[in-house]
């Protein structure tokens, strides 16, 4: 759990800071953590897939994948459209650097404890990222369409957080 | 000149095309098709209202796979649909339904 914490905040502080110092992202670094988040749902989904055996949570696994696949595809359309390239950045280094790390605390749980530890890191997760979107990606973001398509997902986050805190309040029935 | 002639054939079609569709539909009507159009993960409308017989398309335009599948699961359900696919159905019965893959989307369809 606190490493979830310590994610969030994370995010949520270099949103914060963004605001305060205006450490300019360009476009091609906004592009490459947008990818980097996406993927990192991915990712964890597939060790959902893995490692669970609860119907309900393959099934939410296998949405991730599927939605944040649709994402990627939407935004390397995009870059390519435009003649960016996506560029690594500090922001992006550090999802990767904190998503292996909960990768490695999700491998030492199997059952029930798996499940609940994973969908608790997709709740905070999908806070975290619709709180970078907002506050960090979209106000970066020179081009328009580029923004238009981070507006565009927001919605599919919210669905995903909401349906997260759906599992999330049934495996804590258990 | 072509253009001229046809005119009034033509209004008077769209008057009766107007006549269907303002008015309560008798026998021999045709049936209405309505479209409820997914986006944004919503289905719009949420509520929609038809008349036994009418058919109802789903028309998804969002960048992500839905399905309308009947609440209870055993009613009907659509097969998954991608970005830019629809799917049609004959209403016969009020139902509600959801999206298999995103539970939290909801719809109902009223049929009179
Ligand atoms: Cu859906």
């Amino acid at each position: 759990m606190v490493l979830f914490i310590a994610f969030a905040l994370q995010l949520q502080t270099a949103a914060a800071q963004n605001k305060q110092n205006n450490p300019k992202l360009s476009d091609a670094e906004v592009a490459s953590v947008a990818v980097i988040a996406n993927q990192i749902d991915i990712d964890q989904a597939m060790l959902a897939k893995e490692r669970s055996k609860n119907q309900d949570v393959l099934q939410f696994a296998e949405t991730m994948i599927n939605d944040h696949k649709a994402v990627i595809k939407q935004a390397s359309d995009l870059v390519q459209k435009l003649g960016v390239t996506p560029k690594e950045n500090a922001v992006g280094k550090q999802l990767q650097a904190d998503a292996a790390k909960t990768a490695n605390m999700l491998r030492t749980k199997s059952g029930s404890a798996f499940d609940k530890a994973y969908v608790n890191n997709e709740v905070a997760y999908h806070k975290a990222v619709i709180s970078a979107v907002e506050g960090l990606l979209i106000p970066e973001s020179e081009n328009e369409e580029l923004r238009n398509l981070l507006q565009s997902i927001v919605p599919a986050l919210n669905a995903h957080l909401e349906h997260a805190q759906m599992l999330q309040k049934q495996l804590n029935q258990k | 000149m072509k253009t001229l002639k046809l005119l009034p054939v033509d209004l008077s079609l769209f008057g009766l095309l107007l006549l269907c569709t303002t008015f309560t539909p008798v026998a021999g009507v045709q049936p209405t098709v309505h479209t409820i159009r997914i986006s944004q993960m919503q289905f719009n409308p949420a509520t929609l209202t038809v008349h036994k017989g009418d058919t109802i398309v789903f028309v998804n335009k969002d960048i992500v796979t839905h399905d309308a599948t009947e609440i209870s699961g055993k009613a009907w359900k659509s097969p998954a649909l991608a970005s830019g696919d629809s799917w049609r159905m004959a209403a016969t019965k009020s139902a509600a339904f959801y999206c298999s893959f995103h539970p939290v989307m909801k719809g109902k369809i009223v049929v009179k």
